[in-house]
Order: C-alpha cells, then structure tokens, then sequence
C-alpha cells in the first residue's frame, strides 16, 4: 500500500514539475502576456480581393465587412467600387450596381459628388467593391474583420484560406487597421 | 558604425512613411453644402477582462464539481454545473477559447519564437490539469463544454468490448501529437478546424463544423460521450495526470459491499471490477511478460521515429506553402491557370519559386525533427499501453478507473452505501 | 433497441465522420480549392481588335528597382524624373546625365530653354545639363503640381491639390489660374478625385487639359476661356471609364492624343476631335490593374512609356 502511494506521489510530483517548468519557460521567455488579449486582423495592403472573406467566415454573413475610408474617397459619379464595368447608367438601379447584396449606398452629397456608405447588415465581405475601387478609383474601400462580429477563433478559418497572407493576430490595442488614419505603429516588443 | 546601422535601419522607414504622408496628403473634394465626412467605425472587440472573468468562472466550476464529486457526492450537483457550462461556456461564450484548443496555443508558443499567448489562454490550458492532479478529471466532468453537450444526451449506451475501446483509446494520443505537430510548425489548428460541437453552440457555421457535430451527438446517443473518449487530446493529458491524483471521486462513502449496482451506473465503463482470486494471474509469466515490454518500449520508440521520419514528407503536404511550392514544381503548368486564387496571388507578389521553395524547405526541416519525436512518442503510448495490460494491481472493490473516470458522479447515486 | 441496429448506425456515422474530415482535407488544398464565387472582372473588354494596334515595342530600357516619377521628351533627349535625380538619356536608352534633386519630384517637362520639374507644391527650372537655375516661390501648401507643359514663354502647370492650371512666365512670374469654372455658378471646374492631372500645348499652340472625373479633354485659351471639348465614357476602347482617367496624355505633332490610363491599363491614340484612331498597348501589355504610365512623344511619332511596375521607359513606334 505505501509503495502505491509512493509512486503516486512522486508522480504527481513529476508532473507538477513538468508543469511548473512548461509554464516557467514560457514565461521566462517572455512569451505569455498578461493584460493581452489578441484579435485576428486584415491588412488591406496584403488583401488581393481573393473574395474568401465571403465563404471562409464561420459565421453564416462574413464577421468580415467592406469599411470606407472616406478621406481616401474621391466621392466620385462614376464610382469603380459602386457600378458594374461598363454600365451606362449612373443610377442606383439594381442592374447597374456591382454589389451582389446591394450593401452599397450612394447618395448625393453635391454637384458633383456622391457618398458611398455600406450596409454592414448586408455586406458579406466579398471585396468585389474593393477590387474595383481599388482598380479605378483611390482605394477607400476595403476590407476589414469587424469585432462586435467577430468570435475570435483560435484560428481564423479565413486566415487558414488567405492567399496573402493578409490576416494576422494582433494586440487588442491595435485591433482596427482603416486604410486613411493608418499610421504604422511604431515596431512593438511582445513583453 | 552603429549610428550608421541605425540610419540605414531607419532610412527605408521614413520612406515609407513620406509615401504615406504623400498619399494622404492629397486633398478630399471641397464641398460647398455643409457635408461633414463620416468617420469608419470601429466596433469594440470584448475586452480582456471579461476573458480573466472566464476563468473566474473556470475555476469556480472547477472547485464546485470538485466538491460534488469528492465531499458531497452530489449527481444533481454536477448535472446542475454541466448545463451550466453548456450554457455560459458553450452557447453564451461560444466556445472560444476552450481549453481543448488551448493545447494548440502551448505548443505554438513553445515552438514560435514570435508567438505570445495571453495569459488567460495559459491559464485555461493549466486549471483543468492541475486540477486533474489534486481530483480527478472534474474538468472533463462538468466544464468543459464539449463534454457537457455530450453528457446532457447520452441516451442508450451500449457497452463496448474491452479490446475494441483499448484500441480506440490510442487516438487521442495520436490526435494530440498531430495537433501539437501542426501548431508547433505553424501550419493549422487542427483541434479547432474540427471541433464537432462549436458550429452547434453557435447555432451558426460550416456546413462541415454542423455535420461533423450531428453525427458526434447522434453516435453519443448510443456511445457516451464518443467524442472525449476516443478523440479529444485533451482528455489524453488528463487520463495521465489522473491517474496520480492526490484525491479522487470514490464509488462508495465508507466501504463496498460488492452489489455491482454502481457497474450499471457508469455508462462510459470507466468502473474496475475486483479481481476474482482465480483469476489471479501467474506472477512469474507475469513479471517476464512485464520485462518483455519494458525492453520492447525502446523498440517501439526507435520504430515510430523512424516511421515518423520516414512520413514527415507527407506530413508537411498539410502546410500550403509546402503544398503551393511542391504543385509549382510538379504541375509548372498550372501557373496560366487564371482561376487558381493561390497560384495567381502568389505569381503577383513577386515572390520567387526558389523564396518560396527555400521556405517550404525550412518548415519541411521542422516537421523533420517534429516527425520523429511524434512517431517516438507514439511509440511511447504503445508500450506503455501495452505494459499497462501486464501490470497486476489488486483490487477488493468495485472502484471508479483514475484514469478513466469523468467524475460526472453517475455512480454515487447508485451506491445503496450510507 | 436491437443492439445490431445501433451498431449498424453507429459504424455509418462513423464512416461519415471519417468521409467529411477526409473530404474536407481534400478539398482545401491549393489546388482545389473552389473560384472565386464574387469576382470583379473586366477581362471582356481587355481583348483588342488586333488590326487597331498601330504601334509595336520596339525598344525598352530598365533602371534597376528606382522610384519613378516622370517622363518628357525634348531636344532629342528624354528627361526622366525619379526620386531623387533628374535623368537625361539618349533616345537609344544611353545615360547622359544624372543630377540629384533637393526633394521628391512629381512630374517634368522640358524645352530647349531648359527643363521645369514639378515638385509637390512647386516648380523649379534647371538647365539642359541638370543644373538648378531657380526654384519658383511655391502657390501655396495645398497645391499638389502633377504635370507641366511649356509654350513658348508660358510654363502651365496643373494643380490637382487645388484643382487649377497655372500659368507661369518662364522666368518664373505667376500670371494666372484658372480652375476650368465657366462662370462664378458653377459648382465645378476640374473634378480629380485622385492625384491624377494632366495638361499639354499641342503643336499648334493649344493647350489641352484633361478634367479626369469627367473623362473629358478640354481645351482652352492661354487665359483659361473654354473653347470646346470631348468626353467619352465607356469601359470599352474608344473611351476611358474608372473615377479618373485618363491619368496621363500627350499630344502628337498632329494634335491627336496619346492617352494612358489606370485600372484597365491601355495606351490609345484618338484624333484632336475625340474619335479612336488606334492603339498602342492593349491592357495585356501590362501587369494586371495597375499604375497608369507616364507619356512622352518625339516629334516624329514616337511613343514613350514610363512603366511604373516594370520600372522601364518602353518605347513604341508605328508598324512600318
């Protein structure tokens, strides 16, 4: 009977140790940190508008959404990101609108301009606006993972099928990146 | 020389910078109507604290179910924490971070020299273990929320034969060595990618997530609880650690007057009957098959690392930059095809096939040395699994198995023992 | 329940579960994976009637991994701006000169007077050998000066940062602007929604300014009186489309326009009158949806391309 508890002790004892010392290089190595939290994040100067921001989210909508940056926005009639190639139309009539949702809404601001907002309810974060802003107007759309949507995986499902890369984790801190008010962050250290 | 180290450093970056400034520099439309631009929103992400509260709670469930196992022997106790759990953990938090998938973000950290896990994800992998050091699995019993969907509907268990569920037992050990050699080499979260019951708490996800989560609970209806005893990898760490808890759930109060009623109880079969004294196997057989596989454990280790090392080739197909550089070379063909996303954004970025193949031969290096010591370790587990069957431990009484045992409590109410 | 029955079932949902990890393993591999479902496309109106392509490359000079920033052609040399030198080559691509510049430059243009170069917020004039003669007093910190065109005594410059052509004295005297407003009402002139403003003097001593957001070719008188214009949009190729083009032009010694834009990224030559006359490089010349090239044009017909991706001037001339 002592010789069971023996070996039960010592045991326990071994694994405590395994543990103490798994939890010990981690933190000696300055690898865990304490007032962190991370967020998964697009870079929208790596995105090339693969469009499986659409179909990779584990939610049903994409957590992904198209933001504006509207200090970037040409604020123009003939919008890349908001008409089809080629229409002849600049009306908001359904057949003349790239958006496959109909998330983009365009509305005259003045002579000769017009505001181009986007319908988070129903923007599924295909990025087929982006493309073609990014193609014939400034840039101002873009994508970005919107955090009251988003679960915040373990793994991003999207970041596993991204072809650039574009998706990483990020300190809370810096969790939004908006093209426009971007500025790099200065090079943090992890603590 | 220094000072000129750091100029040269800085140079490219207040290019960059300039570059910035130059593109937003650019003046908007000067509207004449009283328009004021629109700023983009940035909604929130939840804030760390609620992630520590999370644990908070871990560990009060943790220390509940501790209680109802070990001190007040309470089944409605534990069923009451395991909806609980299913509740806040599963449908209210939606399940991540789990402690499951924790393992992941260990071995990531370990291994990335760039990674940092947040403490509250440190903490979720350690409570449930330490805790297995001291009680049992009492996490397995009440807190985790795969396990607690899975509990919540066991309907009709059927026994399975000893040697068919021995046999299963040995995924999960080479489930965890996967997951920790796909997270370690920064390929995947397996664990995560394939978590049956995340897509139901969400009630939201991958056709494959919902699926893969319906057939889990339909199989639990018959076999309880199929997922934690033949999958998961965390419940392999804690079948370990179990076994040398300090304390630990107990079928009967006082003592055992041999009624077998609490057999019937334990739908996962996780009680250990007592040794009939016929039974009783021939010591000297018995310690020379003892030795026998204690000499063959070393064996088996060199073995499994030579298969490992002989399938980390194959192992690393998983990683896409392995896979992308490997189709490149043996399909070159493939670069006109203008529909293939990967091909064409990795042919735009500018990268060249050699950058990209001396990559995939630095994370093939890796899986290399991770190859082996998976295939070391498993053949580890089948010795040791092995010599586990040799070892003669005497038993008077009908006692719940340390390592096996959920401490879900089932047992308790069935002992007629005052 | 028939214990046969369960474990019937229990092996099927078994086999499933293995069917969709195996499955699902299979098809996220890079080469399976699906298309994309939402693509933006524009690939129908890349393909050119071959028999409208004139022109043929016949010569291209690279630089190694520089900066560019802008072209012009005079006295038989081309001027190319990068950031930060001033480059002059001969037409056969061999270097003649190279001079630094105080800061980033944004365009050039180039007489036998001498050469103009546009920074940000204002202009210098330099020498045909590189050598800074005066930098003019700058408009104003808004302005953003994007292309200069030289006639006679006259430098215009258009500044898309306040929407305006300016008009300097070759000594470097501001005589005018205009912002393309035809009277005090209008809401509008140029419309540039993204740094893209071009202008030129043809031969026959027109100046000719390109007003991008409405795809138009204006041309005006030295005061900025609008005598008449041509616009045309279309995504097809006799006209220009996007929120801005086209982003670059210059004028043959016809007076017709060689034209560049960006996005759909072609090089086309339509008549003084606005018609498609033909063209020089089809979109498939160029590296995907990218920078428009900047323009220059010898006397006798030569087109030169400043390929901003390919960092290299491409020279195109007439099918003989």
């Amino acid at each position: 009977m002592d010789r069971k508890k023996f070996i039960n002790n010592s045991g326990r004892l071994v694994l405590l140790g395994g543990l103490a010392y798994l939890t010990g290089s981690i933190i000696y190595q300055r690898k865990v940190s304490a007032s962190g939290k991370y967020v998964w994040q697009i870079d929208p100067f790596k995105c090339t508008q693969c469009g499986r921001c659409a179909t990779e989210c584990v939610r049903d909508l994409s957590a992904v959404k198209c933001v504006h940056a509207y200090s970037l926005c040409g604020y123009c009639d003939l919008c890349g990101g908001y008409f089809k190639p080629n229409t002849h139309k600049l009306n908001t009539g359904a057949e003349s609108q790239l958006c496959p949702t109909g998330a983009l809404n365009r509305k005259f601001v003045e002579e000769p301009f017009f505001q181009y907002t986007i319908d988070e309810k129903l923007c599924n974060g295909c990025a087929k606006c982006v493309k073609g802003c990014g193609s014939f107007g400034n840039g101002s759309l873009h994508l970005q993972i919107r955090h009251d949507l988003c679960q915040n995986c373990n793994e991003c499902s999207i970041s596993r099928m991204c072809p650039s890369n574009a998706i990483s984790r990020v300190p809370i801190e810096t969790a939004y990146l908006i093209k426009g008010d971007f500025k790099k962050p200065a090079v943090s250290t992890p603590k | 020389m220094k000072w000129l180290k750091i100029i040269l450093f800085l140079l490219p970056l207040t290019l960059a910078f300039h570059n910035l400034d130059a593109q937003q520099r650019f003046p908007k439309p000067e509207f004449h109507t009283h328009y004021t631009q629109p700023t983009p929103t940035t909604p929130e992400p939840r804030g760390v604290g609620m992630e520590f509260f999370d644990v908070l709670v871990l560990l009060v469930v943790l220390s509940l179910t501790s209680w109802f196992a070990i001190r007040k022997r309470s089944r409605n106790g534990i069923l009451l924490l395991t909806v609980f759990s299913a509740i806040y953990f599963g449908f209210y938090r939606n399940g991540c971070i789990c402690t499951v998938g924790s393992i992941q973000n260990v071995a990531l950290a370990l291994a990335d020299p760039k990674y940092v896990i947040s403490l509250y994800a440190l903490l979720f992998f350690l409570l449930p273990l330490i805790f297995s050091l001291f009680f049992g699995r009492v996490f397995c019993g009440a807190a985790c929320p795969l396990g607690a969907i899975q509990d919540l509907l066991i309907f009709n268990p059927i026994t399975i034969p000893a040697w068919l569920r021995k046999t299963l037992g040995f995924i999960p050990y080479l489930y965890l060595g996967l997951a920790v050699l796909y997270a370690a080499t920064g390929t995947e979260f397996i664990i995560c990618r394939y978590d049956p019951f995340i897509g139901i708490y969400r009630m939201n996800g991958p056709h494959l997530m919902i699926y893969l989560g319906i057939a889990f609970l339909l199989m639990g209806l018959f076999i309880a609880r199929p997922y934690c005893r033949f999958f998961c990898p965390y419940g392999a760490i804690l079948n370990v650690f179990s076994r040398f808890s300090r304390r630990h759930l107990s079928v009967f109060p006082t003592k055992c007057i041999q009624c077998k009623l609490c057999t019937t109880s334990c739908p996962f079969e996780a009680i250990d009957f007592p040794d009939e004294e016929k039974s009783k196997p021939d010591t000297k057989t018995n310690s020379r098959k003892f030795i026998l596989y204690l000499a063959l454990i070393p064996v088996l280790m060199l073995a499994g690392a030579w298969i490992g090392s002989k399938s980390h080739v194959f192992l690393s197909k998983a990683h896409p930059d392995v896979y992308l550089a490997e189709l490149l070379i043996s399909h070159p063909e493939l670069k006109t095809d203008s529909k293939n996303i990967d091909i064409q954004t990795f042919l735009a970025s500018g990268k060249s096939l050699e950058t990209l193949v001396a990559e995939a031969q630095v994370i093939r290096d890796k899986f290399k040395t991770g190859s082996w010591i998976l295939g070391a370790f498993l053949g580890l587990v089948i010795g040791l699994m092995a010599m586990n069957q040799v070892i003669f431990r005497r038993r008077e009484d009908y006692q719940a198995n340390k390592g096996n045992c959920y401490s879900c409590a089932r047992c308790l109410d069935y002992c007629p023992v005052e | 329940m028939n214990r046969k029955l369960i474990i019937s079932i229990l092996l099927v949902l078994a086999i499933i579960i293995v069917a969709l990890v195996v499955i699902d393993v299979l098809n996220s591999r890079p080469d399976k994976r699906p298309d994309n479902p939402y693509e933006y496309s524009v690939d129908q109106f890349k393909s050119v009637d071959s028999t409208l392509i004139k022109y043929t490359e016949t010569l291209d000079f690279t630089f190694g991994d520089l900066d560019l920033r802008g072209i012009a052609f005079a006295n038989d040399r081309l001027y190319l701006v990068e950031d930060n030198f001033l480059v002059i080559f001969s037409t056969e691509g061999k270097k003649l000169a190279k001079s630094p510049l105080p800061e980033s430059p944004t365009c050039v243009a180039a007489s036998s007077n001498g050469i103009y170069i546009g920074f940000a917020n204002h202009i210098a004039q330099y020498n045909l050998d590189g050598l800074q003669i005066k930098s003019w007093e700058s408009p104003g910190d808004s302005t953003l000066i994007t292309s200069l065109a030289v006639q006679d005594c006259y430098v215009f410059a258009a500044d898309a940062g306040k929407r305006r052509v300016l008009k300097y004295m070759t000594n470097g005297e501001l005589t005018g602007s205009f912002t393309g407003k035809r009277d005090s009402a209008d809401l509008h002139g140029f419309i540039i929604p993204s740094p893209y403003f071009d202008l030129a003097v043809n031969t026959f001593g027109e100046l000719w300014v390109v007003n991008p957001g409405q795809h138009a070719f204006e041309n005006y008188t030295f005061n900025g009186e609008l005598r008449g214009f041509w616009e045309k949009t279309a995504m097809t190729i006799d006209g220009f489309s996007g929120c801005c083009n086209p982003a670059h032009m210059a004028v043959l010694s016809d007076g017709s326009f060689v034209t560049a834009e960006k996005g759909m990224v072609r090089i086309k030559v339509h008549k003084a009158s606005g018609e498609l006359l033909s063209v020089v490089a089809p979109p498939e010349a160029f590296e995907g949806e990218t920078h428009a090239p900047d323009l220059a044009v010898s006397p006798a017909g030569d087109i030169y391309a400043l390929d901003f991706e390919r960092k290299m001037i491409r020279v195109f001339q007439l099918k003989k």
